[in-house]
């Protein structure tokens, strides 16, 4: 029955997707688009759906749901998994794209007829090409040949909330962008006297995309950060790169539409980045999804995938750069523009974020290209990453400061220097104190401390003026990357560590802090045994700080162990405990780790996430006036 | 000359599809790693001989014939599964030394009774040091020598017909 | 989608157990008493790639094989083996591929020569546009 119903919605989606594409192209009524925009929003919310209540009622006559789920399952975690797997993934991915295409639809109006046209026909084709993708090589509703009593159980590391919630998220994102490369289309392939702000129509959609992706990519870290048991959180992982090169490239793309809108210049440009950052977020699924990096991280090891999803980029990446090399010189101009001006700061930032975009794409793929070119293989890892993206980034950083503050077209340069006085300023006092007090001289450190009071401080300026011409959302935004490097910089130069094997009562002094083992006991969870550890925090003064209590969990069903680390955080600093092997009489082998100022990386994502959405909402309003 | 650098995003994006292309349909093992010891002398090792009573030392025993080396272990269940291909080898005539990765000396002896001895020597890995300076990295892993001493290929992972094959067909190239 | 780092090993069913489930990375047993050796160790251990993990130094790794390098690199540093000597060894036995940080070499030659070459015509980009903005 269920599978009956999602396949059937799923191929009545995958009927709309081409009626959209085909009345479009043979400019069908506004009625009969109409009927498809909806249709596919419908049957893709109902397939979706269907295999939600699969997994909520543990259907296991459903493949998909007896490969990824167990009755015993808390309730989230089995809505959880309708994304934690491929094929139900990619149900979210098309409905994330109907919304999409949804929302475009409701943009119409008398004067951007054929502009929108021109977009849903882009969109209706790349939403066909998923939905096609996902019938014939990743169907989720696929019925089981022997009848199961119950499932093999759901990986027990997926089972986590921020975990839960990240995928949509991040798929808003990658999504999000397949209509900015909707629109980039169709703005190539408008004809001169058809020629519109495409900008106005873009930008929302950039906004919005970048934002979800930005906050995605940070509840992946945060995950990776108490899950994975060290106190890390990036890892320049191939997966952690694939949503990283389209969020730069977004990046790139947000700023330089201020340009575009503002002095009709880099038109050109900034279409590239357009069609680029959803290329980028599909050659990043192919990666993740075709096995051709051997992780497991990866979902799928099914080379057919692979070669599909491979083709389906070759198609639209062909045809949109080829268009793009064919049409784009009609939106060259010649406004060009002073360095020390809005605009070159911008260009600046736009350079930078590509030359660093380069270089993640060049380190993630270039073993893949020594390996078919040579028979060697070699790694490229954190080491690289952080020897050639950290110096690329830093002179970002310092332009990001200042850019906003400078005027359009020309500054002089003594009016640079006394607007930004004040904040350079407000960035050496406190950073010279703060060294005075923790006494701590590392270069990394000083430099990160120096740029994320220097982005704070030019902010906070920024808003205490209340001057209307600075962007609201912008000042948001650029306050939680200051907080952001915060964050990242004292995690990760002041990091401490303590390893030691602990029996009960034992002491270990961190910091100044003073930890107990205090106890260990068992505990049952919904589908997990665990064992736990009570340590006690005190403080110099031998007073009470907290108690925390890392488990080591064993899930029988899935025959799986996961260790929870406990942290207790401050704005200061986490403490954060990992309970390791061991047993009564030898103890247990326990990590501590002291990790200043982390708190301050999700606090900055939270911020910079706030800061998107006030920004997409200005740009949305603005987009409405300038219709009417 | 502006107009020409249009092109340039197209022709990266081609460059790079087709390594992805070439990568996906070429049949390949991504986890499978080239050894570096490929055409190199074997390295010299003494062990303790789990079969014989006097110490295994590599510069007597290689060099003069050709040599399958096999790392292998009690506790893995791929090197059951791989032991008859092990034992046709000792069959066919080929000299087999295994190396006996990190195991109890006692549980081995009970393994090859039941599986029978397919190993003229065994050398005992109690530490994994051999391993390494062979450049092991999973078990089972074996190794083909030639009659200089010089390895000539390395697989890892339990022998499949198809790798069987390929190893009888080498060992007559190099004979 | 990410599956937690622990589990980045290869599954492959035929690779057994050179490598365990959980990501613990140095244990205390491990530790050297000198201070200064024991971060040497730490530093290298860093920038050496678990060969049966994805993407993961020995020193975050819980296999088996990654523990066995890491007291092997410390017994190294007692010896009195400097950083090249034992970056040698490890890759003499296991080629290129354990350096998480590629070497500079023939194959590896763009790799890090394109970041410059990236960041060198983005600063031409800037300064010939700030140029042309002056003829205006």
């Amino acid at each position: 029955m269920v599978t009956l119903l999602g396949t059937l919605s799923l191929w009545l989606t995958l009927f709309f997707s081409i009626s959209q594409f085909f009345s479009l192209k043979k400019n069908q009524s506004l009625k009969i688009i109409k009927i498809c925009v909806i249709g596919l929003l419908i049957f893709s919310l109902i397939s979706f759906f269907t295999l939600m209540y699969a997994y909520i009622v543990s259907d296991f006559s459903v493949l998909n749901v007896f490969q990824n789920s167990h009755s015993t399952k808390p309730l989230i975690y089995k809505i959880s998994a309708v994304w934690g797997n491929h094929e139900g993934s990619m149900l979210l991915w098309i409905l994330v794209l109907t919304i999409f295409n949804f929302f475009i639809f409701k943009f119409y109006n008398k004067e951007n007829f054929i502009f929108i046209s021109k977009t849903l026909e882009t969109q209706a084709f790349i939403t066909f090409g998923f939905i096609l993708f996902t019938i014939l090589t990743s169907n989720p509703f696929e019925e089981t040949i022997k009848v199961h009593a119950d499932g093999l159980g759901f990986n027990p590391i997926l089972q986590d909330p921020a975990l839960a919630i990240h995928p949509p998220l991040l798929y808003f994102g990658y999504v999000g962008f397949s209509a900015v490369f909707s629109m980039s289309i169709a703005t190539l392939s408008l004809e001169n006297n058809q020629k519109i702000a495409w900008y106005n129509y873009i930008k929302p959609f950039a906004v919005i995309a970048w934002t979800f992706l930005s906050i995605g990519i940070a509840l992946g870290s945060l995950w990776a950060y108490y899950e994975l048991g060290w106190g890390g959180w990036w890892f320049w992982d191939p997966v952690e790169n694939a949503s990283f090169m389209p969020w730069l490239l977004g990046t790139a793309l947000l700023h330089s539409l201020i340009i575009v809108e503002k002095r009709k210049s880099l038109q050109t440009w900034a279409l590239l980045l357009g069609i680029l950052t959803f290329l980028l977020s599909m050659v990043g699924t192919f990666l993740v999804r075709s096995g051709i990096l051997t992780s497991v991280h990866t979902f799928a090891l099914d080379p057919s995938r692979g070669l599909y999803i491979l083709l389906f980029i070759a198609l639209i990446g062909t045809y949109s750069l080829i268009l793009f090399a064919s049409k784009s010189k009609r939106y060259f101009d010649n406004n060009y523009f002073a360095f020390f001006s809005k605009e070159g700061s911008i260009l600046v930032n736009n350079i930078l974020m590509a030359v660093v975009c380069s270089t993640v794409l060049l380190g993630t793929i270039y073993p893949l290209i020594v390996e078919a070119f040579t028979n060697n293989k070699i790694s490229v890892g954190e080491p690289y990453y952080n020897s050639t993206v950290i110096p690329i980034i830093i002179p970002a950083i310092l332009v990001m400061g200042i850019g906003p503050i400078l005027g359009w077209k020309k500054e002089k340069k003594y009016e640079i220097l006394k607007k930004i006085l004040p904040s350079i300023f407000l960035t050496i006092i406190p950073t010279f104190f703060i060294f005075m007090i923790y006494q701590s001289l590392s270069f990394i450190g000083v430099i990160g401390i120096l740029l994320s009071f220097w982005i704070i401080s030019n902010n906070l300026m920024m808003l205490i003026q209340k001057n209307k011409k600075y962007h609201k959302g912008m000042i948001i935004a650029h306050l939680g990357v200051g907080l952001l490097i915060l964050g990242i910089t004292g995690s990760s130069v002041w990091q401490k560590e303590n390893v030691s094997k602990m029996k009960i009562k034992d002491t270990v002094n961190i910091e100044k802090y003073n930890i107990v083992f205090d106890k260990i006991e068992e505990s049952v969870g919904p589908n997990y045994v665990a064992i736990k550890g009570n340590f006690l925090v005190y403080d110099k003064e031998r007073n009470i700080i907290t108690k925390l209590k890392p488990e080591n969990r064993f899930y029988h069903v899935e025959n799986n162990f996961t260790t929870e680390a406990s942290i207790h955080t401050n704005l200061l600093r986490d403490l954060y405990i990992v309970l390791g092997a061991g047993n009564i009489n030898d103890g247990w082998i326990v990590r501590i780790y002291y990790n200043p100022l982390v708190i301050w990386i999700w606090i900055g994502a939270i911020i910079i996430f706030l800061g998107g959405i006030t920004s997409a909402n200005i740009n949305l309003k603005k987009l409405k006036t300038f219709d009417q | 000359m502006k107009k020409n650098l249009l092109i340039i995003p197209s022709i990266i994006f081609t460059f790079v599809l087709l390594t992805f292309f070439y990568l996906l349909v070429i049949e390949r093992n991504p986890s499978e790693l080239p050894s570096n010891l490929l055409n190199k002398d074997i390295p010299i090792f003494e062990a303790e001989n789990l079969i014989k009573n006097k110490k295994f030392i590599s510069t007597n025993e290689f060099g003069n014939e050709i040599i399958l080396v096999n790392f292998f272990a009690t506790w893995c269940k791929p090197c059951r599964d791989e032991h008859s291909y092990i034992k046709q080898f000792n069959n066919n005539g080929i000299r087999v030394i295994g190396i006996n990765y990190k195991d109890d000396p006692k549980k081995t002896i009970q393994w090859l009774e039941k599986l029978g001895n397919p190993y003229s020597d065994i050398p005992i890995d109690k530490h994994g040091r051999i391993a390494i300076d062979w450049g092991v990295y999973g078990i089972p892993e074996t190794f083909l020598v030639n009659s200089k001493g010089i390895i000539k290929f390395r697989h890892v992972g339990p022998m499949s017909k198809k790798v069987f094959k390929k190893i009888n067909l080498l060992i007559k190239e190099i004979k | 989608m990410k599956i937690k780092k622990k589990f980045i090993t290869i599954t492959s069913i035929f690779l057994v157990n050179l490598f365990a489930f959980n990501l613990y990375g140095v244990e205390p047993d491990e530790i050297l008493k000198d201070q200064k050796q024991e971060e040497r160790a730490r530093i290298i251990s860093k920038n050496i790639r678990c060969m049966i993990c994805q993407n993961q130094s020995i020193d975050e790794s819980s296999a088996p094989l990654a523990k066995d390098l890491r007291l092997l690199i410390r017994e190294k540093i007692k010896e009195g083996k400097n950083n090249k000597e034992i970056y040698n060894f490890l890759t003499e036995r296991y080629g290129d591929f354990i350096l998480l940080k590629p070497p500079f070499k023939l194959i590896t030659f763009l790799l890090w020569l394109l970041p410059f070459v990236f960041l060198f015509i983005g600063i031409f980009l800037i300064f010939s546009h700030n140029k042309k903005s002056k003829k205006v």
